[in-house]
Parts: C-alpha cells; structure tokens; sequence
C-alpha cells in the first residue's frame, strides 16, 4: 500500500514535469534553452514515472513488470543523455544557433 | 578474473528484468551472464579489483540516490521557475574538470547533462564546455563549484581520480 502510493505520487511528479517541459519547449524561444526543457521532460517526465510504475507493480507482486519497468528506467538515465550531447555538440560546433556567450570556440580546443 | 564483475551485473540484471527465482530462470541467466563476459570483459573491465570492491558500489548506491532525490528535485525545481519567469541567461562555458578515469568522466558528463539546467556539450583533457541556462559568474572556481563539484568529488570516491 505504500509503495504503490509513493508510486502514484511519482507518476503524478511526472504528469507536472512534462506539463512543464511542454510549456518551456514553446515558452523558451533558443534551441539551448529548449534542451534543458527536455531535460525536464525526460528525467522528469519518464525517469520518475517508470520508477513509480516499478513500485506499484512490486506494491501488486508483479516482479516481472516491476523488474522491466526498473530497467528501463535505469537506461533512460543512462542513455538520454547521448541524444543532448550529439544535439548540442552538433549546433556549438558549426555555430548554428547565435548564444550571447560562447566559450566554445575553435581556438579553445 | 576480470570476467567476474560483468558476470555478476549480468546476472542481476536478468534475474530483475525476469523478475523470478525459478531453477531455469537461474540456469538461463547464468548462461546469459557467462556469455557476456566472455564476450564484453575485455572491453569493459581494466582493473577487477577496483570493480570488485564494495565499497566503490556502496558509494555508487548512495551517490545514485542522492543524486535522483535530493539534486535532481533542485534542478527541476529550478527550471520550472525559470520556465515560468524567463529569467535565462544562456551560455557555453568552460570549466575545468580533474577526472582522469573514463567511467568517472562519463558519469560526471551525464550527471551534468541529466540535471535540467546544464547540457556538457564537449570535454577535452582540462576541460569540460558546459551549456548553462542562466551563466551568472566569469570566475572559473565558481563555475566548478556551481555546476560540477559534487559530481567530481563523487566520480573520484566510485571510479577513482586517476585512470587506472
């Protein structure tokens, strides 16, 4: 019982985040402050959510469920990252977005 | 020796993943687990001492849920404020980072990248580029201190400083 309360309360955590990666990919207007809105929305928004899924299906005894639901969300934190890095790595590189400061130069490497 | 490690992370991940304790589970996922380690220690394991000690895992098990309660919610916290206010002053800076070993600069670049709020963007041997949503100091120790810290202090207690 209170293991899948903790996990509802998770799965609600991760309704608001995703509202909120939501709000900011349209409320931010540069492509770097829209990675850190996915952000919210990945960890967020999926991370905690698969978590609480875990923990309501151990709270129901459903181990398989609850085993997967885990793993998945440890490779969501594992992973997740690969795709921010490529993205941001791809635009500092080339300077395809203007960013007021940029320490990313091709003289600095 | 060095296929032990990756054995045995093997095997508890199958027996998660099957969520069961049954005789051919146990079997299969032995089997899944010598697989691969014969196929992946080489890659993977350069000293199993180090892998093979408890207390790196400890701190690792209570770096991990520090990380995923305390500051993760900071972070989110953060950004949501500043998805509401606008206040964003983004940049990509430079901050200089002493890590040596592979696994502890991987995971401080993901610790960066999966708190909303910074994106690493590059890192050379110095230094790691770091996409900041508001960049509110030009000194380089405040900038360590800010974004990176805690994720180095950390990487060196589990993987070590140096790259053995």
């Amino acid at each position: 019982m209170i293991l899948a309360s903790i996990g509802l309360i998770l799965l609600i955590a991760g309704v608001i985040c995703d509202v909120f990666g939501a709000i900011g990919m349209h409320r931010f207007d540069n492509f770097y402050l829209r990675l850190h809105a996915a952000t919210v929305g990945t960890i967020g928004g999926k991370f905690y959510p698969l978590i609480g899924v875990a923990l309501i299906a151990a709270d129901m005894r459903l181990w398989p469920i609850a085993g997967i639901a885990l793993l998945s969300a440890l490779l969501v934190m594992i992973t997740a990252p690969v795709g921010s890095h490529a993205l941001a790595f791809a635009a500092a590189e080339k300077n395809l977005v203007p960013i007021e400061k940029n320490e990313f130069t091709g003289d600095s490497r | 020796m060095r296929e032990l490690p990756v054995f045995i992370v093997a095997f508890v991940l199958y027996i998660v993943v099957t969520g069961s304790m049954t005789l051919y589970d146990i079997i299969t996922g032995v089997i899944t687990g010598v697989t691969a380690a014969l196929l992946f220690s080489k890659h993977l394991i350069k000293n199993p001492k180090k892998a093979l000690n408890p207390c790196r895992w400890l701190s690792f098990l209570i770096y991990f849920i520090k990380y995923v309660t305390v500051i993760e919610l900071r972070a989110h916290l953060d950004v949501m404020k500043r998805i509401i206010t606008k206040e964003t002053r983004p940049g990509i800076v430079k901050v200089p980072i002493t890590v040596r070993d592979e696994y502890g600069r991987f995971l401080v670049a993901n610790s960066i990248t999966n708190t909303p709020g910074t994106v690493t963007v590059y890192m050379d041997d110095e230094y790691a580029y770091v996409n900041w949503i508001s960049v509110e100091t030009d000194d380089m120790e405040e900038r360590r201190r800010k974004i990176l810290e805690e994720f180095e202090k950390n990487a060196i207690k589990i993987f070590g400083g140096a790259d053995e």
